[in-house]
């Protein structure tokens, strides 16, 4: 038993590897365009905010696996041929943004209008507001959710393996298809699995308690 | 006080500002002179507030016209009527127009120097160095030159208003619009705030400040305005305003205040007893 996982641990360690990447890359991607989604839903601009709402809608209201299986097939039809990889990570980075906005509102109407007037009765134009003193505060006090949804962007990144992106999930469907050894194979994914999630959570702290160390 | 020729700092022209149905200003006239302090009293919901907010454009007022040093407020002037201006024509127009917030409003995420500098950095694009230089003297001059790598949480409250101070001081305004700056403060803190105040006062800074402090009027305002429902009831000198008060409004207003006062000095003068009798039994 123990030479099979050790035997299997390698090829699953790279496709955990890729796990990693592909949501990485999404959260990380899905960061400024949360964060002008944000914007967009807190608007006084009507057309914004309903659009803005309605991007939410779409990519809240529908399983992850349908999103990603129309992007799938939906690219090559406009005529974009991309590898999996990519359209996994457009699909997830697109999903992202949309929960992200939400988080990044929550952080939003937790700061007072009254430090934006501030900073504009220095002449400080909005959007140079926005960077330097609205999205800073928004960051400190979203943490423990931004790393909930990274969290939760990393396990839904166990189905992009039906389109065939070699992550953790799909190489460990392949070794099972090959040995029969399914308990050992998913419980030895699972603990990868937890093992990144409990890094994430750990590191969440830290910057949690760094930056609430400053004020 | 200023003579017949000099153009007002602000120029207030029958404003009126109407949230929904209700009315909050209605037609206010009022002239800011250079090296004045007005002092706005009156009840809460009277309008004051709001007054100050319109003349730094936080609140779009609905009609009539504020000039800051002769350029329109907030509006140009069009075939159609009054349009809302750009952004960046508001910027400009009131560019000279300092502020201070009730609750002080400093960026928590930022030292106390960074607060004061941010504005010189971003907007008057002043490099770094020559930044902390105006920022450090700015806190030097409300007393704080020591706070400078503090957090604004570290501070009391009487030091954070003064770091306000300093941040609207720091941009060299012609006017500083001071909205209740020591309501926010338990009443220990008060003091440091408003002789902060005196200072810029003495030193010729125009000053339009909005307080319940009957005493910094009394003391500093070169010119008390009295405000009740969305209008200028009376103004004058605070001699003449506080001691011959022309209108029913404003002697109401002075007799509450006046009770309150009465009734906290009664009260200090049981306390005192209740302590002398302390000290004979013992």
């Amino acid at each position: 038993m123990f030479a099979l996982i050790t035997d299997n641990l390698p090829i699953m360690l790279q496709g955990a590897g890729m796990t990693i990447l592909v949501s990485g890359v999404a959260i990380v991607l899905g960061m400024p365009f949360g964060l002008l989604l944000c914007f967009g839903v807190t608007s006084s601009r009507t057309w914004l905010r309903r659009s803005s709402r309605i991007y939410q809608s779409v990519w809240r209201g529908t399983p992850i696996l349908v999103q990603l299986l129309i992007i799938y097939y939906l690219l090559p039809l406009i005529g974009i041929n991309v590898v999996p990889v990519l359209a996994a990570i457009l699909a997830l980075t697109l999903n992202t943004i949309a929960f992200q906005a939400d988080i990044f509102r929550g952080g939003l109407q937790a700061i007072p209008p009254g430090q934006m007037e501030a900073a504009r009765m220095v002449g400080i134009r909005k959007w140079a507001a926005r960077r330097h003193i609205i999205v800073p505060q928004i960051f400190r006090l979203v943490i423990p959710s931004l790393v909930n949804e990274t969290i939760s962007i990393l396990k839904n990144s166990s189905l992009v393996s039906v389109i065939a992106v070699t992550e953790l999930m799909r190489v460990s469907q392949q070794i099972v298809a090959a040995t029969y050894r399914p308990f050992e194979i998913y419980i030895t994914a699972a603990l990868i699995y937890i093992i990144i999630n409990l890094c994430l959570s750990f590191a969440g702290r830290v910057a949690e308690q760094r930056m609430a160390g400053r004020a | 006080m200023a003579t017949e020729n000099t153009t007002p700092v602000i120029k207030i022209r029958n404003v009126t500002k109407e949230f929904g149905s209700f009315t909050a200003l209605s037609g206010i006239t009022l002239d800011i002179n250079p090296s004045e302090v007005v002092c706005i009293i009156g009840p809460s919901g009277s309008g004051k507030s709001t007054l100050l907010r319109c003349m730094s454009f936080l609140e779009e007022y609905t009609s009539g016209e504020i000039e800051i040093e002769g350029r329109l407020l907030g509006y140009k002037k069009t075939a159609a009527g009054m349009v809302r201006d750009s952004e960046r024509n508001i910027d400009d127009v009131r560019r000279n127009v300092g502020m201070v917030f009730q609750h002080f409003n400093l960026w928590p995420h930022m030292t106390t120097l960074d607060n004061v500098t941010l504005g010189l950095r971003l907007s008057k694009r002043i490099p770094d160095a020559k930044a902390r230089d105006i920022g450090r003297d700015a806190l030097a001059r409300v007393g704080l030159g020591d706070f400078a790598g503090r957090y604004p949480a570290q501070l009391s409250g009487g030091q954070q208003q003064r770091v306000g101070i300093a941040r609207a001081l720091a941009m060299g305004p012609h006017v500083i619009l001071f909205d209740e700056p020591t309501s926010a403060l338990d009443p220990q803190l008060v003091g440091e705030v408003l002789d902060t105040m005196k200072k810029l006062a003495v030193a010729g800074i125009t000053m339009v400040v909005v307080t319940h402090e009957m005493g910094f009027a009394a003391q500093v305002a070169d010119r008390v305005v009295f405000m009740d429902r969305g209008r200028v009831v009376e103004q004058g000198k605070p001699s003449a305003l506080f001691t011959e008060p022309q209108s029913a409004r404003l002697r109401e207003f002075l007799d509450t205040w006046r009770q309150r006062n009465n009734l906290f000095q009664t009260d200090q003068a049981r306390l005192a007893a209740v302590g002398d009798r302390r000290t004979t039994e013992a």
